[in-house]
């Protein structure tokens, strides 16, 4: 699918959501869309998927099968679990059989016989996902698939999306948490000032490579890409109750020594802490908040 | 297709939504045929019939395609690219159809005297007129042309008085003719002019239709 020279504005008076972008994403590709809120994820989520038209440029070869999940369920539907998949598998020209499979991977299989709007928030986007699933999509588009999910599902979700890659198909995925990291070739597109740049792409463990500490610790690297430390380790100047200090805490490196992971440690106030996670995972860095109140 | 327009059928169906119209209709029957219809005015009741339900039509139609919320209709498109703008069409229609059937019931109930199968045909064609008109006022007064329900119900109300007004003006042909239809059921001469009329009362709902169809090109 290749995106040539994509402008997109909603309106004449309206600012420009996206300038002059081009990219083109390969079959098995998945790739992974971050950049701050309200740059216009969900717009190029919803370009890529043909809802909207571009205003300049073109996006051609398109699979002919799209699967979309959008960012909320819209479950104020009345319906049934079982039924909005049944009449969404008829749409899709599906096998209703599939619901079940999609139901038990999902862990929705109790949730069939409740209405879409007493659904909670992580359910009824549970279903969202089964729609989107269901009709073995060339292209699947997610916006925020991981929003709400329990963890269960979260864990199965980059192994399904591993799944579509594996038989050509093509995964767009706006994700702020980042659960994607750890699945292997992923791509990064950054939505930034009205422009799309390709981010390195992720130099992680699931790369195969092996790290080692510069201290000589060897790092315990989670499936997130997270290097996690024993806390006596850590420099205790950091310490020193200066909030926003930043420490780069050790280097990982290759056996070639050259770097590969570099593990910060950040002291910030509690109330900031949130928002200069999401602001460093926008771009691009795997976050973990280890601790939720200064010492 | 026909799954999309079976599901929004199902959806609209389901909810409290669609007794909007026919709340309206049945009071509006009621008054209508208080008193039976005398005999020899079956025409011009059939057309007055077909002329004060395109509103309810109108409302309906607009009802159907807004009870999808706009988050399912961009599932419903990316399911069904070409058919879902055709779907939300042909739902509103059978619905609209069974508003139909009910009026037109009411209305053979309270006649005085056979109006003859003649009669009968052309008081259905007159209806069917009427619901493509009012499917056209209600796709183009939907929430993706008009996402303001103030606005939406003030183009419904305004478009179908401008429709009264100027079908009964010189410039009868700019619009849906149905003050016409009216004229000349009461004046018998609506058999004669059915052809003309019929032309009038589809080219512009199509016209209206296709308009619609343009504009949700960029609103999905």
């Amino acid at each position: 699918m290749r995106v040539i020279n994509l402008s997109f504005r909603y309106g004449r008076r309206t600012p420009w959501v996206l300038s002059d972008a081009g990219f083109v994403l390969s079959p098995g590709d998945v790739t992974e869309v971050v950049g701050p809120n309200g740059t216009g994820k969900s717009t190029l989520l919803r370009l890529l998927a043909g809802l909207l038209r571009p205003v300049k440029g073109t996006i051609d070869e398109r699979p002919d099968v799209v699967g979309y999940a959008p960012e909320r369920f819209p479950a104020a539907q009345p319906f049934t679990v079982a039924a909005y998949l049944r009449h969404m598998a008829a749409i899709r020209g599906t096998d209703p059989r599939r619901i079940d499979e999609w139901s038990g991977r999902l862990g929705m299989d109790q949730l069939m016989g409740h209405r879409l709007p007493d659904l909670s928030k992580g359910s009824a986007h549970k279903v969202g996902l089964a729609q989107a699933l269901l009709c073995e999509p060339g292209l699947l588009i997610l916006d925020e698939p991981f929003a709400g999910l329990d963890a269960a599902t979260r864990a199965e979700l980059p192994q399904i999306i591993g799944e579509v890659s594996a038989r050509g198909g093509i995964v767009v995925v706006s994700d702020h948490q980042g659960e994607l990291r750890a699945l292997p070739d992923l791509r990064r597109h950054e939505v930034r000032d009205g422009t799309i740049r390709e981010l390195p792409r992720n130099a992680g463990p699931a790369a195969g490579m092996r790290v080692t500490a510069q201290n000589g610790t060897a790092p315990d690297i989670t499936p997130q890409g997270i290097t996690q430390q024993d806390d006596s380790t850590r420099d205790d100047s950091t310490r020193d109750g200066t909030a926003h200090g930043i420490m780069v805490q050790g280097v990982a490196v290759l056996e070639d020594g050259s770097p590969a992971v570099t593990v910060l440690e950040v002291a910030v106030v509690t109330s900031k802490a949130e928002e200069l996670a999401n602001r460093l995972r926008a771009e691009g860095h795997v976050v973990q908040i280890a601790r939720e109140a200064a010492e | 297709m026909i799954a999309l327009a079976r599901f929004r059928l199902a959806g609209y169906a389901r909810s409290h939504r669609a007794l909007q119209p026919l709340i309206a209709l049945l009071p509006l029957l009621a008054i209508l045929y208080a008193t039976p219809v005398p005999a020899g005015e079956e025409l011009g009741a059939m057309a007055d019939s077909a002329g004060i339900l395109l509103p309810v039509f109108a409302w309906a139609a607009r009802g159907l395609l807004d009870t999808e919320p706009d988050e399912q209709r961009m599932i419903s498109i990316v399911a069904d690219r070409r058919g879902e703008l055709l779907s939300g069409i042909i739902a509103a229609c059978v619905f609209d159809l069974g508003l139909t059937v009910i009026g037109e019931l009411a209305l053979l109930a309270r006649l005085s005297a056979d109006p003859g199968i003649g009669a009968v045909m052309v008081g259905v064609c007159l209806h069917l007129f009427s619901v493509i008109a009012g499917v056209a006022l209600g796709a183009l007064t939907s929430r993706p042309i008009l996402p303001s329900p103030a606005a939406s119900n003030l183009v419904l109300i305004l478009g179908y008085l401008a429709i009264l007004l100027v079908s009964a003006s010189g410039a009868r042909w700019l619009t849906v003719p149905v003050m016409s239809w009216m004229k000349d059921g009461h004046h018998d001469v609506l058999m004669g002019h059915l052809p003309l009329l019929a032309v009038q009362s589809l080219l512009w709902p199509l016209l209206g239709l296709a308009g619609y169809t343009w504009l949700r090109r960029t609103r999905p």
